[in-house]
């Protein structure tokens, strides 16, 4: 999952962004408005944790022209504004969850989970495909009741198709959401990662569709290409 | 109007003078009525005493005697209050016919010559106003002295009958003179009641500033207010707005402290967190008091309980999404709050918000007007667990959590009962009828 944060305090920046990438997500980080409007209008991520006091362009300002463009990110609004007068500036300008600082990180995760998870269509944060269980909290995956060590990257590809059961996703798709901007991206490394996913879990779950991606599902029908 | 009333006290001080000088002028008239009639029953009585003297003579023997009474008849019929007598040193008294057998009773002082007027009582006991004078006639003989009576109720009742018609003229005078003041003074105090009423508007939250035309005296006046109203705003804009950034300057720092403390942990991590959280409660305490107590008193701040019930649900139905909540909410719109749209936000809101995360199922707001005049109440109930009455009071306190395991600073409750206070309002908690919480917040009604 590839996170968009903005927040113009470098040290919270940094901590925010360990937390996120120690989490699983990879993280983009804008330092003012500008730059973060300019970011979530081009880069499809799965969530933005978004200040409200950045330079340049205020945070109720951008989360304002992103949905007024039709962006639909779950955006977590985390920020020292804790009036509820700012709450409710804040959700009517499109926000889907509001965080206060200071904040636990812990929290800060599960809430981010959460939209994710939600945004996805998903109520519980266990996802399940056939025997194939994961836990969005703690990454731990089940196949079978048996635990599954998967490496980070492994997960990352994991958790974005489970979180998208059912529908195809693209190779770019699949790497736009895995990796962060800073990453030297090359798709055929997301192969790689599905191939060993189905060594771990099993052919059957990702299915390659020729041309367009791969559709993680339980199979009910005649498997197209392995 | 009351005692301060500058309408009752131009009023007032106009009807006592014009009380005042009326009656003075009723008096002065009278007085000169009087002193008029006066001198005219005099001119009567010389005409009287003129023609008595044209009448005397003397005869052969030196005896004055009058050649023939005077024509009018008055001095004819008995006792008519007009006399006249003929007094000389040799013999009786000649005197009218009008005296009978009756004679004039001088005082003892009357003057032995010359001309003078006085009052006696006549044979009826009737006032007499007398005029006497000596004369020596030409043709020689002693002096004579001529005494001429006429009734004073006669200037009496012209000056009574005068007297009548002048209070009634200076009554209607009087009348028509306060009606004047009257008017005069509504008509000169309109600009003031315009502004007053401008000012009830404002008060009212229906404008916020003077506008229209004032009358030139008070224009001044409107425009410093306006300019003091424009100051009042930006002041509290101000004040809100660095009492913001104060919050992101101190909570971000905070955060950073926060997390930092919970990747170190250990009781280093411990410490700093638990000195976070006392540093984080403060600053959100003190920072809504501030805001609350710079704005609380802000002319003609008004806030519709509708309009922010409708945005505090929305936003804690987005919130508390994951939990099928349902919050409803009667119909608010009637009823206005007489203070900042923001403080009545952050009352309901922490409200709202705490009956939400105690619910099992449904959260209800309902308001209506006290039975304590400008009273509004507004009650958040909930169908939680609720509170042990023990502990009511104990929530309301600094920071007081009674179940940690719910998130949130347990402040609100005691940030609603700061700013109520701040407004003379209150917070009582109790139980509801459908199982939890029952808040009730009275606050001032616009």
């Amino acid at each position: 999952m590839r996170v968009l944060l903005v927040e113009d305090d470098p040290e919270l920046v940094k901590q925010i962004a360990q937390a996120l990438q120690a989490a699983g997500y990879s993280v983009d980080v804008a330092t003012d408005g500008e730059e973060g409007q300019f970011l979530g209008e081009t880069v499809p991520y799965d969530a933005v944790v978004l200040d409200l006091g950045l330079p340049k362009v205020d945070g109720l300002t951008m989360l304002g022209r992103w949905r007024h463009a039709g962006l639909g990110m779950p955006v977590l609004i985390l920020t020292a504004r804790e009036r509820w007068s700012e709450k409710v500036s804040g959700f009517d300008a499109g926000a889907d969850d509001y965080l206060t600082k200071p904040f636990h990180t812990e929290e800060l995760l599960a809430r981010l989970r959460a939209l994710i998870r939600r945004s996805a269509g998903h109520t519980m944060p266990t996802l399940e495909c056939g025997p194939i269980e994961l836990d969005t909290r703690t990454g731990k995956t089940v196949l079978n009741g048996i635990t599954v060590t998967l490496t980070a990257q492994e997960l990352k590809v994991l958790d974005y198709l489970m979180h998208h059961q059912g529908k195809v996703i693209s190779r770019t798709e699949l790497t736009e959401h895995i990796y962060d901007q800073d990453f030297d991206r090359d798709s055929n490394t997301v192969e790689v990662f599905v191939g060993r996913l189905r060594k771990k879990l099993g052919h059957q779950y990702i299915v390659t569709i020729r041309g367009r991606g791969y559709r993680m599902s339980v199979p009910e029908g005649p498997e197209i290409d392995r | 109007m009351t005692s301060k009333s500058i309408s009752l006290r131009l009023i007032g001080g106009s009807v006592l003078w014009v009380v005042f000088a009326l009656v003075v002028t009723g008096v002065v008239l009278v007085g000169l009525f009087r002193s008029h009639v006066e001198r005219a029953f005099d001119a009567t009585l010389n005409i009287h005493m003129e023609e008595l003297l044209a009448l005397s003579g003397v005869d052969s023997k030196g005896k004055i005697l009058l050649k023939r009474h005077p024509s009018d008849p008055q001095f004819v019929k008995p006792l008519s209050g007009w006399y006249w007598e003929l007094r000389t040193g040799d013999g009786g008294p000649e005197r009218s016919r009008s005296l009978w057998d009756q004679k004039l009773n001088l005082p003892e002082n009357t003057p032995v010559d010359g001309q003078s007027t006085f009052a006696i009582t006549g044979p009826r006991d009737e006032p007499l106003r007398v005029m006497t004078r000596i004369f020596t006639l030409p043709e020689g003989g002693k002096p004579i002295s001529i005494v001429v009576a006429g009734p004073a109720s006669d200037i009496e009742n012209a000056v009574r009958d005068f007297t009548g018609t002048l209070v009634f003229a200076l009554v209607l005078l009087g009348a028509g003179l306060i009606a004047a003041v009257f008017l005069q003074v509504r008509y000169g105090l309109w600009p003031l009641k315009h502004m007053r009423d401008v000012l009830a508007d404002i008060r009212a939250g229906r404008a916020t500033h003077m506008e229209g035309d004032f009358a030139s005296e008070i224009e001044p006046l409107a425009d410093e207010l306006n300019a003091l109203l424009n100051r009042n705003a930006e002041v509290v804009a101000r004040a809100r707005s660095q009492a913001g950034d104060l919050a992101h300057a101190l909570k971000t720092p905070l955060a950073v402290l926060t997390n930092e403390a919970d990747r170190i942990g250990g009781e280093t991590g411990v410490a700093v967190l638990r000195q976070t959280t006392v540093m984080g409660e403060q600053i959100d305490r003190h920072l809504s008091r501030a805001r609350a107590a710079g704005a609380h008193d802000v002319l003609g701040a008004r806030a519709n309980v509708g309009a922010v019930t409708d945005g505090l649900s929305r936003t804690l139905r987005r919130i508390y999404d994951g939990r099928e909540i349902e919050i409803s909410w009667a119909d608010l719109r009637g009823l206005t709050f007489r203070g900042e749209h923001q403080d009545l936000e952050e009352m309901l809101g922490n409200l709202m918000d705490n009956a939400c995360k105690w619910a099992d199922a449904r959260v209800l707001v309902n308001g209506y007007a006290a039975s304590v005049p400008n009273t509004l109440v507004l009650e958040v109930q909930d169908d939680g667990p609720g509170i042990p009455e023990e502990s009511m009071e104990d929530v309301l306190g600094r920071g007081r959590r009674l179940d940690e395991t719910i998130s949130g600073s347990g402040l609100g409750l005691a940030i609603v009962c700061d700013i109520a206070e701040l407004y003379s309002g209150s917070l009582e908690l109790g139980r509801s009828s459908h199982g939890g919480l029952s808040a009730r917040l009275s606050l001032p009604m616009g």
